[in-house]
């Protein structure tokens, strides 16, 4: 369970102090799957990365399991996110020097996981997502929609229990967009993997099973 | 995280983004070649400097005192020739003028084989075994008004004359101790009487002098020996102050070069700045990101490093062959006296010193580059880029 108690951010800039998040509250259980909706700015982001131990708020808690995230120390914020934490990042974000199967490879490794279980998982993974033969195959070489989903495949390669994705289908077209997300939602229900979405696509949001709406950086009614 | 698996990643960095690589590898790769090369020449320079001194007339060890029974012992191991100088004192006289002088007997053949102080010929020629002919220095002829072909008695200390000899031929070496208080003839053509003996050993390449001479002063205790350091104080300065000039500018090539290689590490670091944002958000550790920048940019130097060794190495190689000549600018370079020839010589220092240097340089321009990023939050990272 992923419980966020009275949450608030800012940032401060060349325009003064910029609330990114105010008095943020609620509760996901354990393997459900939730979208933040909001227009650019609305704080989105900021809420996955705080959720994912990236940056830490202002005031308020994150509590994980029980466990405050906000208290950890930033070696212990790190190990949590490399055990516990899968990014999907904007437009992939692959490790461009690497191929498919040295991407998929890298949490794995991150993980001590390593010799025929490592090979049995990218396989495994490389499977699920449809991309068998692709192993060489150079992050350069790849369509947006194989882009996202390998980044897909990398972060739940190594069994997170919480997964972050900041606007992954932004560099999809709508029918590989919907497709991506059927299948994060379906993969994170059968693996109890406990899933944020952050999205403005009105149509994704058709799909979610909960919606924490933001309006500059403040929730709005939930779903 | 293992070792292994990010010596590998950095290499991958670095084999696919071959491009930067090779800027990289390019400037670190031309400072070792160049330094390897400056190194061998410097070596090359005393060399040529020590062969020109000794190659003269001193040879490498200078032997006084000696008795007859002295001289086999002095052909060890390493030596490469023994000559064989007879010294008397004697009075030059010429028309009532004369000139307190040390005349030395010599063997011809063998002298004009193992020293180039024949070639200082100015007048004349060198004096050829069985003659009963003088090799005396141009200034000294000066004061006693004498010219090739002319008599010269040889009086003793008591003004006694000795002997009559003929000028056979002029020098001038430059070298004030050779051009004053000395004159040359055959063995044969000393006057009668008491000679000191005294020898000039020639080692063979790469035969350090002490060493010899340490043999030397235990199996003839009675003589005298002096290395060529010792009885040329002034060209052991120079060479010393050679290779310091050379570490100086070893130190400063790669002082310039490492902030070069940690600029553009730096910009070849911040071109891959989402990546490495990425990485720490996954859940790579400060210290692994540092390592595996560590290990790419101790990769990249090895690599260069080598390549630049090598093409040192093939340089120095084509220019030990042909030489390199400096006589246009050493004419009145006394450690040039002989020849004005370089020749490029490698050492094991000259060798390994460039790329080591290189590589501690490399790794210590490194360290701009992981403070950056390590220190960075990769929220941050990933909100910039």
């Amino acid at each position: 369970m992923i419980e966020i108690r009275a949450v608030s951010k800012q940032f401060t800039s060349g325009r003064g102090h910029v609330a990114a998040l105010t008095d943020i509250s609620f509760t996901v259980a354990q393997g459900h799957g939730v979208m933040l909706a909001g227009r650019s700015g609305s704080g989105k982001t900021t809420l996955l990365n705080c959720l994912g131990t990236l940056e830490l708020p202002d005031s308020g808690a994150i509590l994980y399991h029980g466990v405050d995230l906000c208290t950890l120390s930033p070696r212990q914020r790190t190990l949590f996110r490399r055990t516990k934490v899968g990014f999907v990042f904007q437009a992939g974000n692959l490790l461009p020097w690497l191929s498919v199967a040295e991407n998929l490879q890298f949490p794995l490794e991150l993980n001590g996981i390593h010799g025929q279980a490592q090979q049995r998982r990218i396989a495994e993974l490389l499977a699920t997502f449809d991309l068998a033969g692709y192993e060489k195959a150079l992050p350069v070489e790849l369509s947006g929609g194989e882009s996202q989903r390998i980044a897909f495949a990398r972060a739940i390669a190594h069994a997170p229990s919480l997964l972050l994705a900041d606007e992954p289908t932004a560099s999809l077209d709508s029918a590989n967009g919907r497709q991506l997300i059927e299948l994060m939602f379906s993969l994170c229900r059968t693996n109890g993997t406990t899933l944020f979405i952050a999205t403005h696509d009105q149509e994704l949001l058709a799909m979610a099973e909960a919606i924490i709406p933001l309006k500059d950086g403040k929730m709005e009614n939930n779903r | 995280m293992r070792l292994a698996y990010l010596v590998k990643v950095a290499g991958l960095i670095l084999w696919r983004s071959w491009r930067a690589t090779l800027v990289l590898s390019f400037m670190v790769i031309s400072a070792v070649a160049a330094l390897v090369f400056l190194s061998a020449l410097a070596v090359g320079t005393n060399d040529a400097m020590i062969r020109n001194s000794t190659g003269l007339f001193s040879g490498h060890i200078a032997a006084s005192m000696l008795g007859e029974s002295d001289i086999p012992q002095l052909k060890t191991a390493g030596v490469e020739r023994v000559l064989i100088r007879r010294h008397q004192q004697v009075l030059l006289e010429k028309n009532g003028l004369l000139e307190p002088l040390v005349l030395i007997g010599v063997d011809p053949e063998q002298e004009q084989e193992g020293t180039a102080f024949w070639k200082k010929t100015v007048a004349g020629r060198y004096p050829r075994a069985g003659e009963a002919t003088l090799f005396l220095s141009q200034a000294t002829a000066k004061r006693l008004n004498l010219m090739v072909g002319d008599p010269v008695s040889l009086a003793d200390p008591q003004g006694v004359v000795r002997k009559s000899l003929t000028v056979a031929g002029l020098y001038k070496t430059g070298i004030t101790h050779l051009d004053q208080g000395m004159a040359f003839c055959p063995t044969t053509a000393l006057p009668a009487g008491e000679t000191e003996l005294s020898a000039a050993v020639f080692l063979r390449d790469g035969i350090p002098p002490e060493t010899v001479v340490a043999r030397y002063r235990t199996t003839l205790p009675a003589a005298t020996f002096a290395a060529w350091p010792e009885f040329m104080p002034d060209l052991k300065q120079l060479i010393d102050l050679d290779y310091i000039c050379m570490a100086i500018v070893i130190a400063l090539v790669f002082a310039i070069v490492s902030v070069g290689i940690s600029c553009t590490f730096l910009i070849f670091t911040l071109k891959n700045l989402r990546e490495h944002g990425i990485m720490k958000a996954m859940g790579l550790l400060g210290g692994d990101t540092a390592l595996l920048l560590v290990t790419q940019i101790g990769l990249l130097t090895v690599v260069a490093a080598a390549v630049g060794t090598l093409a040192g190495i093939a340089t120095v190689a084509v220019f030990a062959q042909i030489g390199i000549d400096i006589g246009a600018f050493t004419s009145h370079n006394q450690y040039f006296s002989v020849s004005g020839m370089l020749y490029p010589r490698l050492t094991a220092l000259a060798v390994a010193t460039p790329p080591l240097v290189a590589v501690v340089f490399g790794l210590a321009a490194a360290i701009w580059p992981i403070v950056y990023i390590v220190r960075k939050n990769p929220a941050d990272i990933l909100r910039s880029v």
